[in-house]
């Protein structure tokens, strides 16, 4: 077009051909420096990433540098822009911090380098074996696990007491449900139709000794197994059912994510909680900017996530990142190199003490900094331990979309029916049946 | 002289052609080309990050959505707030330019200036707006209607009243300044001769005014309705297409963006395609709207 | 009396619509001055001004996310504008002004195009930028912004040109200058009004853009603010900053409002030539 443009003559063509000309030109090309620059897209954080990426870049003494790139807040966002980005194989992507549960999608694609073997022992021995399962595919490992996420159940002390619900023991759904309707107060969950809602229904199933995906080594669409329609399933529905008909989620139930939770466990109408661990530190925030009475936050409990059924041990949320190193990266080995030092021992303590996000590995809640920044830090490491990834399937996109759709919103959850209608509903999605 | 004419036309279709040519390409490599991709890739199963189970599944797609209830259930929840924003939307529109017309010429500059921050501020600024305002946690809307607990976005009907309020909000003005100009058409005689002849505010309402306006209404319907079908931002901020509230753009978004269903996406991007040319088909053939002539050709 | 009563209705009247239009835009003003208490507070009106959203989204952790997008935004929209508006004026003075078979198609192209489902056009688009490199560009979402500010530039500028008195360009070409000098030095002075209507109309459309911006950008390099406003994030990833989004809001608002206020009859008569004859 331009050609042509110039050609005939009219300079104003000419001109504005040239400005696109001009642009794709400005925005195609990039520095060029001997020391090689490696991407981190990192999710957004309290800057804690952005600090790390300055330090291994002083510490690497010129041998990389690593330049930060965000994400968007919310994990299904996250994978968009990283997936758009890796269909083109794009170059840029050195380093990701990845949400466990879309490795399994990403490795599938070949769009994650896996990690050489001289790293493998070292970015496994003493980590969090949920974090490391979420970090393997087909046995071979493809990402790095970085810090670990759990989530815990949070209870106001006055209102156990009241109803006489003893916390030091491990409690079940049924016995805090009971307990906050008997004292009219709430128990807080995350009924929203998002990624937290499947977060919500996976504790809940694996809790009940049950798995959403069967064989989440299957690739092919149609091979995947489903748990839902199974006694697990319907132990999960009847516990949110109950939540729903007792009232005790709260008029917002089916609108309520974390956040949301959370103002309303530090409000009047809080009894318990299931959240992350940002509860105590957002908390403790709210008391220094005095939109919080220091009395709520000394009433504030944790601990286990709570049980399905009473002789069974819970298997709690896990979340964090997973470091992935882009298959198209090149500095693949400079980006390895990188991840050793992102997810270092200390630096992931002094992680955790700057942004609040657990380390995945055990022995850096050791830290004593750690034990007396965070009281909660030594549930934390108990629920990480025994904490369940969800499933770990290059489908889980659409499993996760079907489940949300299908269970949703909490008071339409039936256990006789929404489990079998849940699992059919998927199978369809994933045999494109079925639109979502 | 014959040749000489004739080569002066030469000429103009020649400048005609060039002057028109760089507008012409653009517009055509930024929607052409991809809706012929959107057609071809309609044919595939092809999901974006499963490269190596794509495959042609002729019209496999088109079936899937078109026996699919969430289609159909999306079709009618836009439809469903096209007719619902597009109706308050006229009434409304029609009786700002009422106002602006015959305000004083004091506050005239101020009621246009008003009127026209909803036009120009971003859909996606006024969703969060809206969205923050009804919203359980921030809201002020709970506590002036003194129903702190009632959550807005909780069910579907009030999720798609708060959404269609945005909507409405935002784009009245556009539609009342498009009447406007069809009420400043309307020869003032016409309307001096109705008064003297004793008809009452009414009767030149719906016997002068409104017949005299047909062409404006017309075009301002058209153009709100395609825009009003096409709905997404809005959805997307205030309940992400949950309580039942995806619209066909939400949904098309969805398969192919969120899910990186390409093949499907492409299929309802079609679709969607060709239900908005149905509909300027519809007010073309059946609404006699003659935009050349609306526009003044 | 009559006279008085009829002024008090019309400065009700007047005053009924201000607050239709200004509420909401009141009301994110009133969030974005929250203090974080205060946030949650479910009162129209903050209990006591607070700036510190502000200092987020310029000074504080929020700038870095921020800053690059309002550069991206006015960038973007500018170039956007700039490109959309020349190829209009060349094309509306063509059809307005000259007599060439296919004319009528163009007009009707542009109309076809400005009815298309964004929507639709993304996906293929993405895949096309992925393959050439304009993925997460300035010049990628340029090239589809002039998709949506060229039509109506085209339809707007049409009928502003058919409104000027072509005999001044006849008269110079009987003095000897050609076609296309006749338009630049005669036509292009009267028309400038017309075109700087145009200009603000098309900024406007581009400015309001969302579906490209989240779609056809990952990274601050072409992020626009509406695509970023969902990238805020509170002291954890589970806290939705309210505030920091209503401030961010604000920012890109002021510019529609100066604009407004400076510009209303030019944008009113803009609107309306384009689309219905005035």
């Amino acid at each position: 077009m331009t050609e042509k443009a110039r050609k005939h003559g009219p300079w104003r063509l000419a001109l504005a051909g040239g400005a696109l000309l001009g642009l794709v030109a400005v925005t195609g090309c990039s520095a060029n420096t001997s020391t090689p620059t490696l991407t981190w897209y990192i999710n957004p954080d309290n800057g804690g990433q952005a600090t790390i990426a300055e330090q291994c870049t002083a510490e690497a003494d010129g041998a990389y540098r690593i330049s930060t790139s965000l994400l968007p807040n919310d994990a299904p966002s996250q994978r968009e822009q990283l997936i758009r980005r890796l269909a083109s194989a794009d170059s840029s992507i050195d380093i990701m911090s990845l949400d466990p549960v879309y490795v399994a999608e990403m490795a599938n694609a070949d769009y994650l380098a896996p990690v050489p073997e001289e790293y493998v022992g070292e970015f496994t021995d003493g980590v969090i074996p949920s974090s490391v399962e979420s970090s393997t595919r087909q046995d071979v490992l493809v990402a790095a696990p970085f810090w670990a996420n759990t989530q815990l159940l949070w209870y106001r002390k006055s209102v156990a007491e009241a109803a006489g619900l003893d916390m030091s023991q491990p409690v079940t759904w049924d016995e805090i449900i009971e307990a906050a309707d008997s004292q009219d107060k709430r128990v807080g969950v995350q009924g929203i139709r998002a990624e937290s809602l499947t977060v919500w229904i996976n504790a809940m199933v694996e809790s009940a000794g049950g798995q959403i995906v069967e064989n989440p080594d299957a690739d092919s669409p149609d091979q995947v197994r489903l748990g839902l329609d199974s006694e697990a399933g319907r132990s999960a529905a009847g516990i949110m059912e109950r939540i729903a008909e007792t009232g005790v989620g709260g008029p917002a139930l089916s609108n309520l994510d974390e956040n949301g939770a959370m103002l309303e466990f530090q409000s009047d109408d809080g009894g318990f909680m299931v959240n992350w661990p940002f509860i105590y530190s957002a908390s403790q925030a709210a008391v220094e900017d005095g939109s919080l009475d220091q009395a709520v936050l000394d009433d504030i409990g944790w601990t286990l996530y709570p049980r399905v059924d009473e002789g069974q041990e819970s298997r709690p949320p896990l979340g964090g990142i997973n470091l992935g190193v882009g298959a198209f990266s090149e500095n693949p080995d400079l980006a390895f190199q990188a991840v050793q030092c992102i997810r270092s021992p200390e630096k992931q303590s002094a992680y955790f003490l700057t942004d609040g996000n657990a380390p995945s590995n055990l022995a850096a809640f050791d830290d004593p900094e750690v034990r007396e920044a965070f009281p909660a830090a030594p549930v934390i490491a108990e629920s990480l331990q025994v904490s369940a990834a969800r499933p770990l399937t290059p489908y889980y996109n659409e499993v996760t979309g079907g489940i949300q759709k299908s269970w949703h919103p909490p008071e339409a959850v039936r256990p006789d029916s929404t489990p079998a209608r849940s699992q059919e509903f998927i199978l369809e999605i994933l045999k494109g049946e079925r639109l979502l | 002289m014959k040749a000489k004419v004739s080569n002066r036309q030469r000429g103009e279709t020649r400048l005609g052609w060039m002057l028109s040519a760089p507008a012409v390409i653009i517009l055509l490599a930024v929607t052409g080309y991809p809706i012929l991709q959107a057609v071809y890739f309609s044919f595939f199963n092809y999901r974006m990050t499963d490269p190596d189970n794509r495959f042609v599944n002729w019209g496999q797609n088109y079936i899937v959505i078109l026996t699919d209830p969430l289609w159909w259930q999306t079709v009618g929840v836009t439809l469903l707030l096209t007719v619902v924003t597009v109706a308050v939307e006229l009434v409304l529109g029609f009786a700002l330019a009422l106002v602006m017309l015959n305000a004083l010429k004091a506050v005239r500059p101020w009621v246009r200036t008003a009127i026209l921050i909803p036009y120009g501020i971003i859909t996606v600024v006024a969703a969060f707006s809206w969205k923050y305002a009804f919203d359980l946690g921030t809201g002020f809307v709970g506590t002036w209607l003194s129903m702190p607990a009632f959550d807005w976005f909780g069910d579907f009907w009030s999720s798609f009243i708060v959404i269609c309020a945005a909507e409405i909000w935002k784009t009245t003005p556009f539609i009342s300044l498009l009447l406007l100009s069809g009420l400043a058409q309307i020869p003032s005689d016409m309307l001096e001769a109705a008064t003297v002849d004793g008809a009452t505010w009414w009767q030149r309402m719906w016997k002068v005014i409104i017949p005299n306006m047909k062409a404006a209404i017309m075009v301002a319907l058209l153009f709100r309705t395609l825009d009003a079908f096409r709905v997404f931002d809005s959805v997307f901020v205030m309940t992400a297409g949950a309580q039942n509230t995806a619209t066909v753009s939400f949904l098309t978004y969805n398969q192919s963006i969120g899910q990186l269903q390409l093949g499907m996406g492409s299929a309802l991007s079609v679709l969607l395609f060709l239900s908005v040319a149905l509909i300027c088909f519809i007010f073309i053939k059946f609404f006699k709207v003659d935009l050349a002539q609306a526009r003044g050709e | 009396m009559s006279g008085r009563k009829h002024t008090v209705w019309w400065i009700v009247i007047s005053l009924v619509v201000a607050v239709y239009a200004l509420f909401p835009v009141v009301w994110i003003v009133s969030l974005s001055l929250k203090s974080p208490g205060d946030i949650a507070n479910k009162q129209f009106w903050p209990t006591a001004i607070d700036w510190s959203n502000y200092e987020l989204i310029f000074t504080g952790a929020a700038k870095d996310l921020f800053l690059p997008a309002l550069v991206n935004s006015i960038g973007i929209c500018l170039i956007a504008t700039v490109i959309a508006v020349v190829l209009a004026t060349l094309t509306a003075y063509a059809v307005a002004r000259l007599d060439f078979p296919g004319k009528k198609l163009i007009l009707t192209m542009a109309l076809a195009v400005s009815i298309f489902p964004v929507i639709s056009l993304v996906t293929p688009l993405f895949r096309i930028w992925s393959a050439i490199g304009l993925y997460d560009t300035w010049a990628g979402l340029i090239i589809p912004y002039l998709s949506l500010t060229l039509p109506i530039s085209i339809w707007t500028l049409a009928a502003f040109f058919r409104q000027i008195p072509w005999e001044l360009e006849q008269a110079a070409q009987v003095d000897g200058a050609t076609s296309f000098q006749a338009f630049r030095k005669v036509i292009v002075p009267l028309a400038a009004p017309g075109v700087f209507t145009t200009a603000i109309i098309a900024f406007f459309i581009a400015w309001n853009d969302f579906v490209y911006g989240i779609s056809l950008t990952s990274t601050s390099a072409a992020r626009p603010v509406p695509a970023a406003l969902s990238f805020f994030t509170g002291a954890s990833q589970f806290e939705e900053p309210a505030g920091a989004i209503s401030a961010a809001a604000i920012v890109v608002t002021i510019p529609i409002i100066i604009i407004v206020l400076l510009f209303q009859r030019q944008i009113v008569s803009g609107l309306t030539s384009g689309a219905v004859k005035g």
